[in-house]
């Protein structure tokens, strides 16, 4: 928003970028003609609460991480330590946890302690603070949470080579069932190990037909190498492309969402799915080069314009 | 679960039906209070008053202090409404001195130097009067005149020099009232030169220059007038203006068949006196008066301020529309019109919040919170409020990462967040206080709740987002606060609604017509610029 020098630019290409924006699916247009008429509100705890998504997509047979346990209630974290005895590496969620927030990965046990990812030691006690701090609702903004215990992910090895800070995610927008614009979303040290394009991650366009890397933006601008490991980000073709694109609709499929996005990461075995969003963002599209509204067949059916 | 459904043409015609009415029946109102009721029009434009503070500075060497002043009154004329003494050590009686009132501020063995405030809001309105040309100037008058037809201390009534003058303006003798009054004042208006001199001077002092400040003018006129048997009497006031002065004004009235008419031979003000002069008091005084050895200084600081004119309210108590006259309502209830005002405002405050978020697409803390703040700053101004709001949403998220680290849980730490709102608000009220920044002291009247949650998602949006992001949402959210001000403070749109409470209905159905508008933000334009332009050259 202080970017002026991108302010002159729309200040004299304004009248060329009026005359275009129908390309662009903006916030305005994908609240009232996507999300409302397709997206009732009731089934939004389908996308907002990750261990009834997880119940979901385990009935419809699609691929999730396995879960360890969940937490409901504080008692049951009396028995944390013997509940933990065996786990070498797990994920720590808040079901109903928002842009990552509250999320944390542990990677190894040395001694008693707790390794996570990033190189940072908890103490068992740690461990327990942090879900005891997830069920009372602190990164669910004052909902009482449910605290989920899941497998930690392996990353498919090809994955790992464009993205080593962190685990990588593959977005896919799908409208009624059909996948329309797809990205993946490499961490970055920036972004602390976080898929979050806003803290700094890469987003990176996908070819549909392919699932070849077409064009990456890191902060809104074009950039071709990872900033981390100078490796080339774009011409990559992903594994289990036609995979993915499959899970992704069996997903849209088993939910009453008719608008989402489906979060996939690629493990060695194959997809796996993260979470679904009832209201995707709107960046992918700059990820791609791409408008949604340029994708969509036909205008969103039911509704008028004045 | 569904309560209804409809087929989108139902849904379109409910729609354009619904903003139809909300825009038409509100008109339909409006064209009844204009036409029917007759609304004047010029009751919408805005009535003008003075925010004044007597600022009054004095040092002392720790002997007991005693400082006097006029103060305004209220009465047919001027209007004079909050009024507020802050004076520290100072305590301060009100005196009544005939027909003035005093302010008498008292210290104890003061030592150093210490500002005294005297804030009140003043409001005048245009007088002037006409007197019949036939009236004749009566032999005798009520013994409670008396005092203005004679001698007094630089006002020699009886003096040779005096009789000499009004046989030489009054050459037959008898004139009437309107005669006497016209002559003497062309010859002091037209004969004397204005001079700027603050200092005192006397009648004939006056009469030997031929030229005088305003006091010298006055006292002779006053002494002429006397001398025709004319009861005179001397004002002493200020002329209100934005800024800061030192000078005050005297000016004269003059009493006509019960009526004090006044004339000012400075400014040429004949029968009539303009809406800006203040009377502080009657006769001649002097008006500060103190101990000696204080180095006292004064000066009156004033601010204009427009205010919403009510009369066009009056129209409404005799219509069948009179029920919905929410004055009456309010006034029943005890609760003041400047509150019915700052709530009839707030829709106007959450449209602009509602077009910087869904046109202009500037992403703000809290929904309508700008709109709120707003409408709390109308009391502190603009910039306190801005500042005051900066300041406390900064200290409470930094101590609410302080109390992050210890560890503590959500509803025990916003208990805290909120106690702290309230300490730094009184902090900032007491500091105003003591600075003499009485509209910082207003800064109380923030949305306590609101403050804390605010703070709560500054914290949390800096700890996710980094404080660069939190810093651009802060800014967004003090240029709404400023554009909401900005339209919430308008007189126009006040006066408006305040005669017209129907435009309201018109505010839904603009928020109905945007809640369908699909157009990009203007921030969109700069996000996707290169999407939409792609394979073409950007300039």
């Amino acid at each position: 928003m202080l970017d002026w020098k991108g302010w002159i630019e729309v200040a004299k290409n304004w009248s060329r970028l009026k005359s275009n924006t129908h390309r662009v699916l903006a916030m305005n247009r994908r609240n009232l003609h996507l999300i409302y008429p397709n997206n009732p509100r009731r089934f939004f705890p389908q996308a907002d609460d990750k261990i009834y998504t997880k119940e979901i997509m385990e009935k419809a047979g699609v691929p999730v991480p396995k879960t360890h346990r969940v937490y409901r209630y504080f008692y049951q974290l009396e028995s944390l330590e013997s509940d933990f005895e065996g786990v070498k590496d797990f994920v720590i969620k808040p079901a109903h946890g928002k842009q990552g927030g509250g999320i944390r990965v542990i990677s190894e046990r040395q001694g008693n302690d707790w390794v996570e990812v990033s190189g940072e030691r908890h103490t068992t006690e740690d461990i327990k603070a942090h879900i005891y701090d997830i069920i009372f609702g602190i990164y669910s903004f004052d909902l009482h949470d449910q605290a989920l215990i899941e497998e930690r992910l392996i990353q498919h090895e090809e994955v790992n080579w464009l993205s080593p800070g962190g685990l990588a995610d593959i977005r896919v927008i799908l409208l009624k069932g059909k996948p329309v614009m797809a990205m993946t979303r490499l961490p970055t040290k920036a972004s602390h190990g976080k898929a979050n394009l806003h803290q700094g991650a890469l987003g990176v366009g996908i070819d549909m037909a392919t699932g070849r890397t077409i064009r990456a933006i890191h902060h809104g601008r074009e950039v071709f190498h990872h900033p981390d490991t100078g490796r080339e980000v774009v011409g990559a073709v992903l594994p289990y492309w036609s995979e993915v694109l499959s899970v992704a609709r069996r997903a849209a499929e088993a939910v009453d969402l008719g608008y989402l996005g489906v979060d996939i990461s690629l493990t060695p075995q194959g997809p796996s799915l993260l979470e679904i969003n009832a209201r995707p963002g709107l960046e992918i599209q700059n990820a791609n080069l791409t408008g949604i509204m340029e994708r969509l067949a036909e205008p969103a059916e039911g509704l008028f314009e004045y | 679960m569904r309560l209804f459904t409809a087929s989108p043409n139902q849904r379109r015609t409910v729609y354009f039906s619904l903003v139809a009415f909300l825009v038409f029946f509100p008109l339909g109102i409006m064209a009844y209070k204009l036409f029917v009721l007759d609304y004047p029009l010029a009751g919408l434009i805005p009535a003008v008053s003075y925010s004044t503070d007597v600022t009054m500075q004095v040092t002392g060497h720790g002997d007991d202090m005693m400082l006097r002043t006029y103060l305004p009154r209220s009465d047919f004329r001027q209007t004079v409404t909050e009024e507020a003494n802050a004076s520290g050590a100072f305590t301060l009686t009100f005196e009544n001195d005939g027909l003035n009132r005093v302010g008498v501020w008292r210290g104890e063995r003061v030592t150093g130097t210490h500002t005294l405030h005297y804030t009140y809001t003043a409001q005048g309105t245009h007088v002037r009067y006409v007197i019949p040309d036939h009236l004749e100037i009566p032999q005798v008058y009520p013994a409670g005149l008396k005092e203005y037809l004679a001698s007094e201390e630089g006002v020699p009534v009886s003096d040779p020099l005096i009789a000499q003058t009004t046989a030489q303006l009054f050459p037959k003798g008898k004139p009437t009232i309107l005669e006497a009054v016209t002559t003497i004042h062309r010859f002091l208006q037209d004969q004397f030169a204005n001079r700027d001199f603050s200092g005192y001077t006397d009648a004939l002092t006056a009469l030997k220059l031929r030229e005088a400040s305003c006091n010298g003018k006055s006292r002779l006129f006053v002494a002429l007038a006397r001398k025709m048997n004319l009861p005179a009497r001397l004002v002493g006031g200020v002329v209100m203006e934005s800024g800061s002065k030192r000078t005050s004004h005297q000016w004269v009235e003059v009493y006509v068949n019960g009526h004090w008419v006044p004339f000012d031979t400075i400014n040429n003000h004949y029968m009539e006196l303009p809406a800006n002069f203040l009377t502080l008091y009657y006769g001649d005084q002097v008006l500060f008066r103190h101990s000696t050895n204080v180095n006292f200084q004064y000066h009156f600081n004033m601010n204009k301020r427009l205010v919403p004119k009510r009369e066009v309210q009056n129209k409404l108590r005799d219509s069948v529309l009179n029920i919905f006259n929410l004055y009456d309502v309010f006034q029943r209830i005890g609760i003041s019109a400047n509150l019915l005002k700052i709530i009839l405002m707030i829709p106007f405050g959450a449209l602009v919040v509602v077009i910087f978020r869904n046109v202009v697409g500037m992403e703000t803390f809290g929904t309508f919170l700008p709109a709120l703040i707003a409408s709390a700053a109308r009391e502190t101004g603009l910039v306190w409020g801005l500042l005051a709001f900066f300041t406390i949403i900064l200290v409470c998220s930094f101590v609410r990462r302080a109390l992050d680290w210890l560890h503590l849980l959500h509803s025990p730490k916003m208990g805290i967040m909120l106690t702290l709102v309230v300490l730094i608000i009184l902090g900032l009220t007491v500091l105003g206080v003591n600075l003499s920044l009485f509209d910082l002291a207003h800064v109380s009247l923030f949305p306590i709740a609101i403050m804390a949650i605010t703070a709560e998602r500054f914290a949390i949006m800096e700890a996710e987002q980094g404080l660069g992001k939190a810093m651009k949402i802060m800014l967004a959210t003090l240029v709404v606060i400023t554009a909401c001000y900005v339209v919430m403070d308008s007189l126009f749109l006040q006066s408006l609604v305040l005669a017209f409470q129907e435009l309201l209905l018109v505010l839904i159905a603009l928020n109905l017509w945007l809640g369908k508008w699909v157009g990009m933000r203007l921030t969109e334009f700069l996000r996707f610029r290169y999407l939409i332009l792609r394979g073409e050259e950007v300039k």
